[in-house]
């Protein structure tokens, strides 16, 4: 059977499934099922490439290269994770606010099939991302994922969830149509006088690199750096983003902050592998690495003043995605790879866990999130275990990867960068470990429902436990796989 | 400098994108963006006759069908639903966003000679697509009303639409028609979120949207 069946078929059962009236009561469960299957099939589909066969040709100008393979496999894992988790809320947040009242926070039947449809069209949105071969191609996905996740934000009706929604829709739409400008710049750069014309496909910009017009492209990459960078949340381009993940229900912020963040990025990493081949390597060290400097250093002093749970993860997203643009700006795609799977691997165990918390508590106000640790001692665990983990403490993965981007960034003489970035990390391990202490002691409150089952805790724990696997399973031959995957840009 | 007949379109769209900078009524903003839109397929049309390509007889047609009728229609019709007439302005009011519009033109003209390529046949174009892309982000900065920042983000797609027509040659038809297809969702998508707005908070006034802050 084709891949692009076998990847395709079931999200797009699930976004039909959404429509069927009747069948909202059993729908998260049946989502579930079919995600969990999801994610066997990429398996088996990405596996012969992560073993380092020849890239899978989905359809004309869409392939699962090694890239595509790692991070198809990461994006379809987290999005699962999300859906089996919405599984065990949305049940639940039904029974405890009846369809009857539509009070803010409560689930309506309705709006369950809609939320299926569109985060399986999500999914696809996602997949052609990160699977596309051509940039204009990759353009269209990735605004097709801005369209199909904004409506994700509205899922709780309140007139902050639609303020964030509409922030989102249009900052996105205006950072994304610069990087459209940066995508036809980059099309005009590649052409030639008395040539037939441009090209926007992987492959054809990496041979001709050389002969682009070096005014045209750096023009390009500043363009596309502002237009994807807005969508992944760079410092200043951030605005929109802990308004919109917090805001979204639990299962959609994951999905938000550990897997779209990465597909902006990896579109990222792929225009500035055209600029490096083209032997303008400078421009991207100058952009990206300051850039991301920046982010981290803002972000860890956003997250100082934070008071509320999901807003604070957030910031925390912004805080990696610096991370990432400076591992992409130091031209390390093995550090890009390790820690965009550390991070979104840890980062959606919180935001499932801030989900259960907030349907426990009923707020996610930190100010009164207290005696968690009383209230309930496992998941107490989860989340300190997740917050240090986010914060780069060892034995995680995301030590090891803080450690070693560090240690690139001394290495490759960026003295400054790596000093700031210090100064940002060490700035955001103490407001985590405040904010966070504070949520686990203290007397408990009233709780607004009873503590959910044990099984609450199922996905958590497994993301947390692939974590330390991340963080263990890392040596130099493992960064040197990582590396090869990464640099498989584009099919012949 | 040799101008075309392209180069002179292209000016047309730039000065309607000037004089939509002085407009406070919704329903004149929407038409106008619409005939600066359906310039915009004039000019799909010279450059296919120009490079004998059939191909963009088929993307101007799309273009002055959805992105110069339908979406036009679509915002008229959400603007009269939502009952809004005028937009005033925030930042700056019509007459001094008017000027820096001019401004901007200036400025697209300018920074035209950086932005062409070497082979562009109709070069002044490319300073009047920057400026459009100016006048967008401007239509965006000074306005009020939601579907004001709608129009604005039009404008500046118009912008980076006509840099591709008239500076580049031969980006796939696919591509552009994915492009055209994305707007179109966005506008409908913006237009529901519009709807709702107007409904929650009884305006779609997005300087008055401050429940957000930290």
């Amino acid at each position: 059977m084709s891949a692009l069946f076998l990847i395709g078929a079931l999200p797009l059962l699930l976004a039909l499934l959404g429509f069927v009236p009747g069948l909202a009561r059993r729908l998260p469960g049946l989502a579930a099922v079919l995600m969990a299957a999801e994610l066997a099939l990429v398996a088996h589909v990405c596996r012969p490439v992560l073993g380092g066969q020849r890239p899978v040709l989905l359809a004309p100008g869409f392939a699962i290269d090694g890239l595509a393979a790692g991070f198809l496999l990461l994006t379809v894992g987290i999005v699962t994770a999300a859906v089996v988790q919405s599984a065990f809320l949305f049940p639940a947040e039904r029974r405890a606010h009846p369809p009857a009242g539509t009070r803010p926070g409560g689930v309506i039947d309705g709006r369950l099939g809609l939320f299926y449809t569109l985060t399986a069209l999500f999914l696809l949105a996602m997949v052609a991302v990160l699977t596309a071969q051509n940039l204009g191609y990759l353009w269209i996905a990735m605004e097709a994922t801005t369209l199909m996740s904004a409506p994700l934000v509205y899922f709780h009706r309140s007139r902050n969830s639609l303020e964030a929604t509409w922030k989102y829709l249009l900052l996105c739409s205006v950072g994304i149509a610069f990087a459209l400008f940066g995508t036809v710049l980059l099309f005009a750069a590649s052409q030639r006088p008395g040539d037939e014309g441009g090209t926007l496909a992987l492959a054809g910009l990496l041979e001709r690199a050389r002969a682009l017009d070096p005014r045209l492209l750096r023009l390009s990459f500043v363009f596309c750096l502002l237009g994807y960078g807005t969508k992944a949340g760079l410092f200043p381009l951030h605005n929109w983003l802990p308004d919109a993940h917090s805001e979204a229900p639990a299962p959609a912020s994951a999905m938000l902050s550990g897997a779209l963040l990465n597909c902006a990025l990896v579109a990222l990493w792929r225009i500035s592998g055209i600029v490096i081949a083209s032997g303008h390597a400078a421009v991207v060290r100058q952009t990206m690495i300051p850039m991301g400097t920046l982010t981290v250093l803002a972000a860890s002093f956003m997250l100082v003043r934070q008071h509320d749970l999901k807003r604070m993860w957030a910031y925390s997203s912004v805080e990696h995605v610096g991370l990432l643009t400076l591992a992409m700006g130091l031209g390390s795609g093995s550090l890009f790879l390790l820690h965009a799977i550390n991070h979104s691997l840890v980062k959606t165990a919180l935001f499932l866990m801030a989900g259960s918390v907030l349907h426990l508590y009923g707020t996610k106000s930190l100010g009164k999130l207290t005696g968690l640790l009383r209230a309930a001692p496992g998941w107490a665990v989860v989340v300190t275990l997740a917050a240090l983990a986010v914060a780069g403490s060892p034995p995680f993965g995301t030590f090891v990867s803080e450690w070693l981007l560090l240690q690139t960034a001394f290495g490759a003489g960026q003295v400054w960068a790596a000093g700031l970035v210090m100064v940002g990390l060490t700035v955001t391990f103490v407001a985590v470990t405040g904010h966070v202490g504070r949520i686990l002691f203290g007397p408990a409150p009233a709780l607004a429902v009873e503590l959910p089952p044990r099984w609450w805790l199922l996905v958590p724990v497994v993301l947390m436990a692939l974590s330390l696997l991340g963080g263990a399973a890392v040596s130099p031959r493992v960064l040197v796989v990582l590396s090869t995957l990464s640099q498989g840009g584009s099919i012949r | 400098m040799h101008y075309s007949d392209i180069d002179r379109f292209a000016a047309l769209a730039a000065t309607m994108g000037v004089w939509m900078c002085g407009l406070t009524r919704v329903h004149n903003l929407v038409w106008a963006l619409a005939v600066q839109t359906g310039v915009l397929g004039v000019i799909a049309v010279l450059v296919g006759v120009e490079y004998a390509a059939p191909g963009y007889y088929v993307l101007a047609g799309a273009v002055i069908a959805i992105k110069a009728l339908a979406i036009p229609w679509f915002l008229d019709y959400t603007a009269a639903r939502v009952g809004v007439r005028r937009d005033l302005g925030a930042v700056l009011n019509p007459t001094l966003a008017l000027l820096a519009a001019i401004g901007a033109m200036a400025a697209g003209y300018f920074l035209a000679p950086r932005i062409v390529p070497l082979q562009s046949t109709a070069s002044g174009a490319a300073g009047m697509a920057v400026s459009l892309l100016l006048i967008g982000m401007l239509l965006m900065l000074t306005r009020r009303l939601a579907i004001s920042q709608v129009i604005g983000f039009l404008v500046l797609e118009n912008g980076i639409f006509l840099y591709a027509l008239t500076q580049t040659h031969g980006i796939p038809l696919m591509v552009e028609m994915g492009i055209v297809l994305d707007v179109l969702v966005g506008v409908m998508i913006a237009g529901v979120v519009i709807f709702r707005l107007n409904r929650s908070f009884e305006h779609i006034d997005v300087t008055q949207l401050r429940g957000l802050k930290e």
